[in-house]
């Protein structure tokens, strides 16, 4: 070769990352979306004798709902079956018997789940966006019928102060951190595990444990019997296991609260060092693994 | 390239000394030994064959060489490089047994991608692609996808893949398994293209007879052992005979050779016709069809 080889390399990392969305749209996971377009047709047409509060309420709960959902389904299945697929199909060894470290390998394939999930929650939020302002427009129509021009300003203004608010962005910017948070624990855990199901199970298992701990957690601080072993086995599992009900600013958006930059930034930063930690822990183990 | 005819002052293109790899068992205090103390050389411009039955440590040490796997002692090297270095896979093109490659990409694809991880991209490795296509006669399949090629066409694109960033060794496990006779010839000639190029060749490979047509030089693993390694003419000739063929000749003559040799005290061991192999008459066979009809299943409908 030409060129001298470089210890890390931007292209290789974007080739890699680049085939994994490709075959990962290949594989039509996008179909998907047609479930989530007919979930949000649904919920806006079930709901026309709610106040329009409530019919924001509801079609944005069901959205962000069904985004985190998804987003967090497509994470664990799509991230669970890159390792163990290419292993069996002999086709990592191909591409690490060529000058491509693991390092790369392993950053590119979560790369590429990264790439489809930001995808995904893209288009997933530009069809909510589109509902939520039929939405508007439909309640807007029915809001001004009558009434005399002095008030309608009035009533404009508060019909779309309750459909599109600015937190909108950083809830749905937070399903994207939890899902790639997952994608990241899944792929740490198919680093050792031996299947696809098994990894599977495992990542469900984690989103299981990270959203009743916090409860646990609660109920066993409250409690005067709790043993100091108990306390330290949950000190231990909220150490390994992030807790997934602090990554949720859904419910404070769909009740109309503010998401304060700080609120916000403390979130991602709880959500984004999971994520590193998970990923430098899968690396690691990767790194070493015999193939 | 480095190479020198007698083979002598050359960075060798792999060096193995005392490699051994140990497996163990888990939950169990025994050990598997797939590999024991094994040390070989390969030249460069060499096509070494690596024999043994299922078992014997062949794809453990081939592992080792490629970095997949860490041995427990010893050390492997390729073209003086220590092969745990990312590096060393600049020089080594792979195609394991029974590839599957990414069965959505089509055959162009396939080398574009294993292109831009070796580094290369642009004008170049479009020109490096359609080469390469050329080079293992694919380039009417190249906007198929991997998904409908037969078991010759992938060994094929693999081989393309192994080529792809100009290696100066090629590690191939298995390269004809499972592929038809008229295959298995391709994939040979395509071996014996490389080697007059001067590429290094280290080929696993249960078909001995193919082995005995294209390799120079064999190592034979039994166990995790090396119990035999060598030139494959020096291991397999007889040393105190000699095959004469003869073509027109009349009892008489060959009566006359006879007494001549016992005369001279020598003995003639047998006298036989020359038989051609299986594979050169089924190929003979088929492709005279071949020219006559075209196959069925791309016979046009009338």
């Amino acid at each position: 070769m030409d060129t001298p080889h470089k210890i890390f390399s931007p292209a290789r990392l974007w080739a890699i990352a680049s085939n994994t969305l490709l075959e990962l749209v290949r594989l039509k996971v996008f179909y998907f979306l047609l479930l989530f377009a007919l979930l949000i047709i649904g919920s806006s047409a079930f709901m026309l004798d709610f106040k329009f509060q409530e019919q924001f309420q509801v079609l944005k709960d069901m959205s962000l709902g069904s985004m985190s959902i998804f987003s967090w389904l497509l994470a664990v299945l799509a991230t669970a079956m890159l390792l163990p697929k290419e292993i069996e199909d002999r086709t990592l060894y191909t591409i690490l018997a060529k000058p491509v470290p693991r390092l790369e390998y392993i950053l590119g394939k979560l790369l590429g789940i990264l790439a489809l999930l930001f995808v995904s929650i893209l288009l997933m939020s530009v069809m909510f966006v589109i509902a939520l302002y039929i939405k508007q427009q439909a309640v807007l129509t029915d809001a001004v019928r009558g009434l005399p021009p002095e008030q309608t300003a009035d009533v404009i203004r508060g019909v779309k102060a309750s459909a599109f608010t600015v937190s909108l962005i950083p809830c749905v910017a937070m399903i994207y951190i939890k899902s790639a948070l997952l994608a990241s624990f899944t792929l740490l855990a198919s680093t050792f595990a031996t299947s696809s199901i098994f990894t599977i199970i495992v990542s469900f298992v984690v989103y299981f444990i990270g959203h009743v701990q916090g409860i646990a957690r609660e109920s066993l601080l409250a409690s005067p019997n709790a043993s100091a072993l108990s306390k330290v086995f949950l000190a231990f599992v909220s150490l390994l296991f992030p807790d997934l009900r602090l990554l949720n600013l859904t419910d404070d958006v769909v009740a109309g609260n503010a998401i304060s930059s700080a609120i916000f930034l403390k979130t991602a930063g709880l959500g984004l060092s999971y994520f590193c930690v998970y990923t430098l822990a899968a690396y690691l183990i990767f790194a070493f693994k015999e193939l | 390239m480095n190479i020198d005819p007698q083979g002598l002052n050359t960075i060798p293109a792999i060096s193995i000394r005392n490699l051994t790899k140990v497996y163990p068992i888990p939950f169990r205090r025994e050990r598997v030994v797939a590999v024991k103390d094994l040390s070989l050389d390969v030249l460069p411009g060499q096509v070494y064959g690596l024999l043994g039955p299922n078992g014997s440590g062949k794809s453990t040490a081939m592992k080792i060489v490629l970095g997949l796997i860490s041995p427990t002692s010893g050390q492997t090297q390729i073209f003086g490089r220590d092969s745990s270095e990312v590096e060393s896979r600049e020089d080594v093109g792979f195609l394991p047994e029974n590839p599957y490659f990414y069965k959505y990409l089509t055959g162009a694809e396939t080398l574009h991608f294993f292109g831009k991880v070796c580094g290369l991209g642009g004008a170049k490795l479009r020109t490096k692609c359609a080469e390469l296509l050329k080079l293992v006669g694919l380039e009417n399949a190249a906007s198929r996808r991997l998904g409908g090629y037969s078991k010759g066409m992938l060994q094929r694109i693999g081989l393309a893949q192994a080529l792809v960033q100009d290696p100066r060794l090629l590690v191939l496990d298995e390269p004809t398994a499972g592929v038809d006779p008229a295959g298995s010839r391709e994939i040979r000639d395509l071996i014996l293209d490389f080697k007059a190029r001067g590429i290094t060749v280290l080929l696993c490979s249960h078909l001995l007879g193919q082995v005995q047509e294209i390799c120079d030089r064999i190592g034979i693993l039994y166990h995790g052992v090396l119990v035999r390694e060598g030139k494959l003419e020096d291991l397999v000739s007889i040393e105190n005979q000699t095959e004469l063929i003869l073509e027109n000749s009349s009892p008489a003559v060959l009566e006359q050779v006879r007494a001549l040799v016992e005369k001279s005290g020598g003995r003639v061991v047998e006298t036989r016709k020359p038989q051609t192999t299986l594979e050169s008459f089924f190929l003979d066979v088929t492709s005279g069809r071949r020219t006559a009809e075209e196959p069925p299943h791309v016979r046009r409908k009338e």
